[in-house]
Formats: structure tokens, sequence, C-alpha cells
């Protein structure tokens, strides 16, 4: 895919986001504001995946937008103040409601193969999300306890 | 393919964004659990509804446009992590120990919850291909490599993938808000717990968590976004030399004394074991 097509993607998907940061979680917020808070977002994200892109050995997109974004806002970037003070004004909810609305779009292609999968598997894989989550979980309980942070 | 010329589902996209933001957060209050009825989850269903085949709303190539602009709108919710775990890097260096040891947690809880149910159950070895991680794409990339395209092992794989695509987001998200208004783990350490590697299922549970208690919205964020980090950039690597010996050892051991599949019960009277 190319970039400018990560780009226009992003900024369709922007427009469902402000609407719904309006609606359904800032509705103090100025659009104006989220605009640009979503339009930063827009900025960071290519930068990283057009880093991913440059670099001779391969780590995962994910993984260089991270650093990109946490960068933005570390004490040592000059931009830290503006980026964080205009990113705040997009609910991360609002990110959430088109990406699983994209989700549930493209349930579609799967039902065919979903129909072959015995009923066993379906309960084995909701043990597979759940052991995942209530696992970490357990061990983060702990050890932030021990740590002393809760 | 071409995602944004794709423009039907843009607009379905839209509508159904608009619709369910219009709804809300909804709450029903179950004895001790609270369940949590959030906009992105009535958005999945409708957009599951919207591209039942039967109805022919959408055609396949649109469907395939809907999962790659999923992909692409999951890097958006990384940078919103991202800028919120900047600031806060002093912060999450105290809790350094609990990020690192939590992932153990991610990885191996896959194994520890769903091998022993998926042998009593009586599944083969697709138990290994389905339980040894998460099941998202890199993880079916090692299993095809590991034991070739035709295996059993990777049939469980895919199911699992297939699962998670239909329902792992709205499961995790009704689960965590569950745990949520349960109060038996502090909401940091279920912060941590929604690292899980998947982008749509970290959105609904952590979302579900932000919803249970907001005035810790930012913390719960940024140790779910850290978390997530880990997961997803450390997940693949101890998923292959780990995870995957670990649960096929474990299949190995557990599957003769538990494993109720045709193929154990021949074994144990073969008496090989």
């Amino acid at each position: 895919m190319k970039i400018t097509e990560y780009g226009l993607m992003l900024l369709i998907a922007g427009v469902m986001a402000v609407i719904g940061n309006k609606v359904g979680y800032s509705p103090t917020v100025p659009v104006g504001e989220a605009v640009i808070g979503y339009l930063i977002m827009v900025a960071i994200t290519l930068v990283g995946i057009g880093v991913q892109r440059v670099l001779p050995f391969k780590l995962p997109i994910v993984f260089w937008v991270s650093i990109v974004a946490i960068l933005s806002t570390t004490p040592i970037s000059p931009i830290a103040k503006t980026v964080t003070y205009y990113t705040d004004k997009v609910a991360f909810l609002a990110l959430c409601t088109p990406i699983l609305a994209y989700a549930g779009l493209a349930v579609g292609k799967d039902l065919e193969d979903f129909k072959k999968i015995s009923w066993k598997i379906v309960i084995v894989a909701l043990c597979v999300y759940t052991g995942t989550f209530i696992f970490a979980t357990m061990v983060a309980q702990v050890m932030l306890h021990i740590e002393g942070v809760i | 393919m071409d995602v944004v010329k794709s423009w039907r589902i843009h607009v379905f996209a839209l509508v159904i964004v608009i619709l369910t933001e219009l709804i809300g957060t909804k709450k029903i209050t179950l004895g001790p659990a609270t369940l949590l009825f959030l906009p992105m989850l009535y958005a999945m269903v409708i957009g599951a509804v919207v591209s039942w085949p039967r109805l022919k709303l959408l055609k396949l190539p649109e469907m395939k446009a809907s999962s790659a602009a999923l992909g692409v709108l999951t890097f958006m919710l990384i940078t919103k992590l991202g800028v919120g775990i900047g600031p806060a890097i002093g912060k999450l260096l105290n809790s350094g120990l609990a990020l690192s040891m939590q992932e153990l947690g991610h990885f191996l809880g896959t194994v520890i919850l769903g091998l022993p149910v998926a042998l009593l159950l009586g599944i083969g070895r697709e138990t290994i291909g389905a339980t040894y991680s998460i099941d998202r794409e890199p993880n079916i990339a090692i299993i095809a490599e590991r034991f070739g395209s035709d295996s059993p092992e990777l049939r469980g794989t895919m199911a699992v993938y297939i699962c998670g695509t239909l329902f792992g987001a709205i499961w995790l998200g009704m689960f965590a808000g569950v745990m949520a208004s349960m109060n038996i783990f502090h909401p940091y350490a279920l912060a941590m717990g929604c690292g899980v590697g998947s982008g749509s299922m970290m959105a609904a549970s952590s979302g579900a968590l932000q919803a249970a208690f907001p005035e810790m919205g930012k913390d719960i964020l940024i140790y779910a976004g850290a978390s997530n980090l880990l997961t997803s950039t450390i997940g693949i690597y101890f998923a292959l030399f780990v995870s995957l010996p670990v649960t096929e050892y474990l299949y190995k051991k557990l599957s003769p004394i538990i494993g109720r599949g045709p193929i154990h019960q021949a074994a144990s009277k073969g008496g090989t074991n």
C-alpha cells in the first residue's frame, strides 16, 4: 500500500472520529482543536510507517509508529506540549468506533470459513483470549503490589 | 483491491459511527457485575449485519477492503497510545518490573487456559496451533512454516484466528467491563491485561476499562499502550522460541491423561504411554 493511500484512509476515518468525538465523548471540545489533534496523529502515524519502510532491517510497523509517537511527547521533544495538548482533544473511544465498524463490515468474508469450524474450537478460542487477558492481569496485580505502585 | 476507492464501505462506516455514537454507552447491572455496551461494540455488530452475505449489500472485495482499512486504522490507536506514553515514561519505569513480568501472563495465558480445555473437549493436534498464542497474523506464519500448510496445527490456528476476527473484540470488551465492575483487580493491572497484541481486542477491552473508570482514563491508556507495545514486538519471538515448544511439550504430556480425542484413546490402548 502506498503512503498516500494510508494517509487518505486515515483522513476518511478522521471525519468519523471527529464526529464521534463531538457527539459521543467530548461535546465541549471545539471541533477545530479535535481536527488539529487528529491531523497531528495522522502525521505521526505516517512518519512511523515511513521510518519502517526506509530502514533496511524489518521490525513491525507497530513498533516504529509507537516509537515516533512516544518520542514526540517525551520531555526531550520540543513539540511535546503542543502534541499533547491537541491529541488529548481526541478521545480514544472516538478512534475505536470507526475501527470496529470496519471490522464488522469485514465479517462477511470469514463467515463461510467460520461455518466449517467446530463449536469446540469456538470455546477454545474464547479461553485463549480470556487466558491471555486474565493471566497478564493477575501477574500485573501481584507485581504492581510488590513495586508499591498500587 | 483499492481501499480508499471502495467508497461504499466508507459511507456505511460513517452512517454506523454516527448512529452508534448517538445511542451512546449503556450499562446493565447483573448482580455483582456490570455489562458495558459501548458504541464500538454496536458498530461491530451492525457492520457484521451489513456484511452478511445473504443481504448482498457488500461484495467480497469490499469486505476485504474493510479488513485492510481496519489494519491501517489500528496504527492510529497505536499513535494515540504512544503520545500518552511519552510524558509518562518516568511513571512507567516505576512499574517496569510489573510491565515486563505481566508479558509472561500474555504469552503463556493462552496455553494455561486454552490447552486443558481443548484436550478435555477432545481436540487433537489442532490444540497446539489453537492455544500456543493469541493467533493473529504473525502467529499464523510461524505455524504454517513449522507444520506445513495442510497440518492440523495450522487448522487450529486458523480457526482461532477467524473466531478472533469475528468476536474476539466483543468478547474481550464485555469481559474487561465485567472484570472492571467486580473490583477484584486494580484498574492498572487490568489495563496491562488489555495489551493482548491485537488492535481490535485491545481497543475494545481498554475502551471498556476507560468507560468504567473515567477518572483514571489517561493512566489506563498508558499502561494498556505500553503493554500492547511489548506484546506486539516481543510476542512474535516469544511465541516462536518459548510458547510453541512449551505448548508442544504440554500437549505431549497432558493429552494421554486428559485428552479424549480418538487418537489419544487409540494411543493409550496401544500401551505406548
